[in-house]
Formats: structure tokens, C-alpha cells, sequence
């Protein structure tokens, strides 16, 4: 669900930078305490797996695309904290790498993707994990791509409201929440269920081979 | 060109690329944007036709997505504004050729030589994804090799999930055993 750069306004992603960088900033001193020497590779593979994961992209008719994002599965194994450092560091490096995404939409698809979508998760699972722990891990990660959805559908679709010429033409992104809500709700839906089964899948796994660091 | 002058280079070539996609995202008269556009695959040099084929295929599903909705939605209304449909489309299409000839002329690495931290990093996820790519690759060619029937739908996914978890399993150890042999050769000892 990658905003690509012009899409979104400056009056958009500015304000999303002055949000987000103290919040990577904070993210960055805890990572050292929350994350240890051992964990570090594990880490590294699993960034490398939320990459590849969102970079099979759908393009969808709200502007955005579709995609596994993986930001789940690094918050459920690894803490929320590390999980949006983590995929910062993702979606920064498809700017960089691939040209996907953007660096003016970095802090807009960081803060709906990496900081919502992974506190999402993870309050979720805890919430959630009395009653079932597969249950809550697969609500949890659906309810977290879904949030994050609507988070950016809501971002694109306040754009035609306050980025507009003169004579109220849009200059970004033309179409309001209306249009965009359903666009990329309605097929996250299913991409999020498919995502949900791939993370219990992982998460099983991870915590067979006792990987997991965040607490559960 | 020493090496110290490449670093600089692409430093620059870098700060530069993050400067006017920042400037652009402000630019709001189609015929600058087209200019603009018109100015990048004339001074990038050989290969443009690739560059622009390559921007295309980033941002053309997404544009024309938006194009056609705009287009039907205009229809439907009786009112179809092509200037913020015009407006839309040039700045993208120029803020992805920006970003595509940055990918292609800019050395990361390089670049980001003056932050260690960061240049590490970027080696080591980029090693990941490498190897995740190798490694879903090499099982994928072993299992069309030993199958000589078409397998089912079940059987593949259950084939995807096994090798998928195997695939973790050998790249979390690759990882650890590179983390190691680093470590004692005191590369992440700053």
C-alpha cells in the first residue's frame, strides 16, 4: 500500500516528517536495549523477508498498491519499536534501491505502515492471546494491514481537500475518502487474510526456534 | 578519478536527486514538469530510452489507474478537467524519472561512505535479499526438476510453505554464521 512521491502534498508530508522524525529518533535509542547482539541476524533476515514481501506489488484504484507488508510479523517476533525502525529502514531502502514508494511519502507509509500497523499488532496479540494464540495472531495481522489501509486511504483522500489550485482543482492526488476508502479497503481484505496466514505460519516457526524477542 | 572523488560524487548526485524531488513536489505549471521531464533523459545520457521504459513501468499502473478513474468519473459528471489530470501525470512521470536515474547513476554504497553505520547496513540487507532471492530460486528449480506431473494447487502451497520455512531456517543461519565471522574479525566492534 506504498504512496508513490507526487501523490501526496507538501503541506501532507512535511507535517509527517516533523511527526516522524522524533519518532525514529526515539525508535533508534531503544533499539539497542530491546534487540540483542544475538538477535541481530535474525533481524536482519526477517527486514530482508518484509522487503521482498512488499515489494510484489498490485498497483489498486486508490492511488496506492497492494502488498504483503510483513510489519506484523517483525512487531509479533521482534517488539513494535524495532518492527518501525525496521521497516523504515525497508521502506527507505525501496526509495533508494527499487524507486518504489518515495522519500517525500517515506514518513506518511512509515507512520501508517511501520508505527500504526505494528502497535496495532502487537496490542492486538496481547489483547487477543488469552483466548487463542493463532487466533490472535491472525487477528491481529489482519486488523494491523486493514488499520494501516485506511490510515493511508484516508491520507490520499483528504489530498483533493487541502492541496487545490485556485479555481479548486486538485494538484495532488484528484479523489476524496469516498473513492479511496473502498478502493484499497476492499482488496487489503484479502490481501491482509492471506498475510495473516503467512505470519502464523513464520511466527509458528520463529517460535519453535525460540527467534521470538518480543515478549509474549 | 580517486576513489575519495567518486565517494564525493556520488554524495552530491545523491543530495541532489533528495533536493529536487523536494523542489518538484511544489511545481505546479504542467509545462516546467514536461521540461523538467525533457531535461532528464537529455543529460542522462545513453541508455534514456531504458531509463524511461523503466520509470514507466514504476509509476505507469498507478497513473493510469488514476487517469482512466478520472476519466470515467469526469465523464459520468459531464466535466472532465484534464489540466489536473495533465498536472498529476507530469509530475509523477518526472519525479519517477528522477528517482529511476538515481537508482541507476548513483552508488549507494559510495554515497554513504561518510556514515559507516549506515553504509553497513545497507551491505547487509542488501546480502539478505540476494540470498533469499538465491535461495527461493534454487529450490524452486530443484522441485521442477524432481517433478514430472503438474502439482496441485494444495500441493503447492504446501510445498511453498515447507520450502519457505527451510529457506528462513538456512538464511537465519547464513546470517548468524556472516554475524560471527565479522565479529571476530572485529568489523562490528565500533
Amino acid at each position: 500500500m506504498h504512496i508513490p512521491d507526487g501523490l501526496i502534498s507538501p503541506q501532507t508530508y512535511l507535517p509527517a516528517y516533523a511527526v516522524a522524525a522524533p519518532l525514529w529518533w526515539w525508535a533508534g535509542r531503544r533499539f539497542g536495549a530491546q534487540v540483542g547482539d544475538a538477535a541481530l541476524p535474525r533481524l536482519a533476515v526477517f527486514t530482508a523477508l518484509a522487503f521482498l514481501l512488499s515489494t510484489l506489488m498490485l498497483p489498486l484504484p486508490g492511488g496506492t498498491s497492494g502488498h504483503a507488508l510483513g510489519v506484523a510479523l517483525l512487531a509479533l517476533c521482534f517488539g513494535a519499536n524495532t518492527a518501525f525502525l525496521a521497516y523504515t529502514l525497508v521502506l527507505l531502502l525501496q526509495a533508494l534501491v527499487l524507486g518504489a514508494g518515495g522519500i517525500t511519502s517515506l514518513p506518511v507509509n512509515s507512520l501508517a505502515m511501520g508505527l500504526v500497523g505494528a502497535w496495532t499488532a502487537v496490542l492486538l496479540f496481547r489483547l487477543l492471546r488469552g483466548i487463542h494464540p493463532a487466533f490472535a495472531v491472525i487477528a491481529a495481522v489482519w486488523l494491523s494491514v486493514m488499520v494501516s489501509a485506511t490510515l493511508v486511504a484516508l491520507v490520499l483522500g483528504v489530498q483533493p481537500l487541502i492541496a487545490q489550485a485556485p479555481d479548486g482543482t486538485p494538484r495532488y492526488f484528484p479523489f476524496g475518502a469516498a473513492i479511496t476508502l473502498p478502493a484499497i479497503l476492499i482488496p487489503h481484505a484479502v490481501i491482509a487474510a492471506a498475510e495473516a496466514a503467512l505470519t502464523l505460519l513464520v511466527w509458528r516457526h520463529a517460535r519453535r526456534r525460540q527467534w521470538l524477542v518480543a515478549a509474549q | 578519478m580517486t576513489i575519495t572523488q567518486l565517494r564525493v560524487q556520488h554524495r552530491h548526485r545523491l543530495l541532489a536527486w533528495l533536493i529536487s524531488v523536494v523542489v518538484v513536489t511544489f511545481v505546479h505549471h504542467v509545462p516546467t514538469l514536461l521540461v523538467g521531464s525533457a531535461l532528464v533523459l537529455l543529460v542522462s545520457g545513453s541508455g534514456r530510452t531504458r531509463l524511461a521504459w523503466q520509470a514507466l513501468r514504476t509509476v505507469g499502473p498507478v497513473l493510469l489507474l488514476i487517469s482512466s478513474g478520472w476519466l470515467v468519473m469526469g465523464a459520468l459528471s459531464g466535466d472532465v478537467n484534464a489540466q489536473a489530470l495533465l498536472l498529476i501525470n507530469a509530475r509523477v512521470a518526472l519525479l519517477a524519472l528522477l528517482t529511476t536515474w538515481m537508482v541507476r547513476d548513483v552508488n549507494l554504497a559510495q554515497a554513504l561512505s561518510a556514515w559507516p553505520a549506515a553504509q553497513r547496513w545497507l551491505i547487509i540487507v542488501r546480502g539478505q535479499i540476494r540470498l533469499f532471492r538465491r535461495l527461493a530460486s534454487d529450490h524452486r528449480l530443484a522441485r521442477r526438476s524432481r517433478s514430472s506431473v503438474r502439482p496441485t494447487l494444495r500441493q503447492r502451497y504446501l510445498g511453498a510453505a515447507a520450502v519457505s520455512l527451510a529457506a528462513l531456517d538456512k538464511a537465519v543461519h547464513n546470517a548468524e554464521t556472516v554475524t560471527q565471522a565479522m565479529r571476530s574479525r572485529g568489523a562490528l566492534h565500533d
